[in-house]
């Protein structure tokens, strides 16, 4: 970023290579659809080349780029209400060959833990999508969000728990 | 270490001894770890969505146009520079001080006068785009043209320009729906009424029809009574144009 800060804008390919699925599915995770996921994508592109000269070399190039994300998404959603994901949408396991009971079950667990994610409220899913999926340091996290370490860490555990209550009482309703 | 500490440490990176010790003389720490980190081990199994190839293809177009618009906003600015660099100059002979401006290196105010004309992005990439020979790249051109500014006269004027002169009806179409956001402006529902006789697409024509009742704009009127009354015009056009007319009085 470095290099495209001082006028190579032609390296943001390399940047774009390397980040853009991060970011997709950082989108879609926070509630977007596909095709709104893919705008903001475009878009973090875009603010990055147009506040290039704005990036510091000295601070997380990963913080710099969620900061920028951040606020693609809040911007987008003043515009549009962001419409949460069709959970029928995804099926499936990622990997390993289970058998097909075993397959449906874990399928359902998933939807339902995919169904306690998207019922999150907003900031206790981005935590857990930035120290998750997107594998983010508690420092970094602590940039984006502008809070210290340690708040991080507790917002993290109580993200995590409110998730856990919702995905047992989903649970629970499914049971009944 | 409390529970609450090791609690909130179970999720960290680097959990330490203290948090080893304390699982060891904490069964309810303990179960709370096995619970919680198997939730936190789960989430690495929801399906990984992954972007269409669409978005590669509009960065590229995105990034390249960018450049385009970059390197003649740089020979604008070196045009506008030599020009600059002649006047003093000649003020300099002319009155006779005996030092010249400097010929090397740019001066800060210079730099930043080239940022600022960097900082219309979104017009530099919309125009590029608008010039393209690609009916699909002027497409998109028109589809970053969607968020000029009302006061950005060089988008709106590379809109009407698209609206009259562009040989693809989709750009047309697409030129006179990105007009639709600038009703405020009396250039443009002025420009949308003088474009209305010079098009013979069908399409186009009732796309600019509707545009004019949207605008609500009763100077229209007499283009709309003039395509009403022509003959040579298609039916469906003339009764769409009769229909605005009773819409605007």
């Amino acid at each position: 970023m470095a290099e495209v800060s001082g006028g190579q804008v032609a390296r943001l390919a390399v940047l774009f290579e390397r980040y853009h699925r991060a970011l997709f599915r950082y989108f879609v995770s926070m509630g977007g659809h596909r095709e709104q996921a893919e705008d903001l994508v475009q878009e973090v592109f875009f603010r990055m080349l147009r506040y290039r000269t704005s990036y510091d070399p000295a601070q997380s190039f990963t913080a710099w780029m969620y900061q920028i994300a951040r606020n693609a998404g809040v911007d987008q959603s003043r515009k549009r209400r962001a419409v949460v994901v069709d959970i029928d949408s995804f099926t499936g396991l990622v990997s390993g060959s289970p058998g097909p009971e075993e397959s449906a079950s874990r399928g359902q667990d998933l939807a339902l833990l995919r169904r306690a994610m998207d019922q999150l409220p907003g900031d206790k899913r981005e935590i857990l999508v930035l120290s998750r999926f997107q594998g983010m340091k508690h420092e970094d996290i602590a940039e984006v969000l502008g809070c210290e370490v340690g708040t991080v860490k507790v917002r993290v555990y109580r993200a995590i728990r409110a998730l856990e209550q919702i995905y047992f009482a989903l649970e629970k309703e499914k049971v009944s | 270490m409390t529970c609450e500490e090791a609690r909130i440490q179970m999720l960290g990176e680097a959990e330490g001894k203290d948090f080893a010790a304390h699982l060891s003389s904490c069964e309810a720490c303990r179960n709370e770890v096995a619970r919680i980190g198997t939730l936190w081990q789960s989430l690495d199994l929801l399906p990984v969505e992954e972007p269409s190839g669409k978005v590669r293809e509009r960065f590229y177009e995105m990034l390249a146009a960018y450049r385009q618009g970059l390197a003649s906003a740089e020979s604008r600015k070196a045009y506008r520079w030599g020009q600059l660099a002649a006047a003093a100059a000649m003020l300099a002979v002319g009155l006779g001080v005996g030092y010249v401006a400097r010929g090397s290196g740019q001066p800060p105010a210079e730099v930043s006068q080239l940022r600022e004309e960097v900082a219309s992005m979104r017009q530099l990439v919309a125009l590029s785009l608008m010039q393209q020979q690609s009916a699909s790249e002027r497409l998109r051109g028109v589809s970053w043209a969607y968020q000029a500014e009302p006061s950005d006269r060089e988008v709106l004027g590379a809109l009407v320009t698209a609206v009259n002169q562009d040989t693809n009806v989709n750009v047309r179409l697409a030129a006179v729906d990105a007009l639709r956001r600038f009703a405020a402006s009396p250039e443009i529902r002025r420009a949308v009424v003088d474009a209305l006789p010079a098009q013979t697409t069908p399409l186009v024509q009732v796309a600019l029809i509707d545009l004019l009742v949207d605008f609500k704009d009763r100077n229209a009127a007499e283009a709309l009574t003039k395509l009403a009354a022509n003959r040579d015009v298609n039916d469906g056009v003339r009764q769409q144009a009769q229909w605005a007319l009773e819409k605007l009085q």
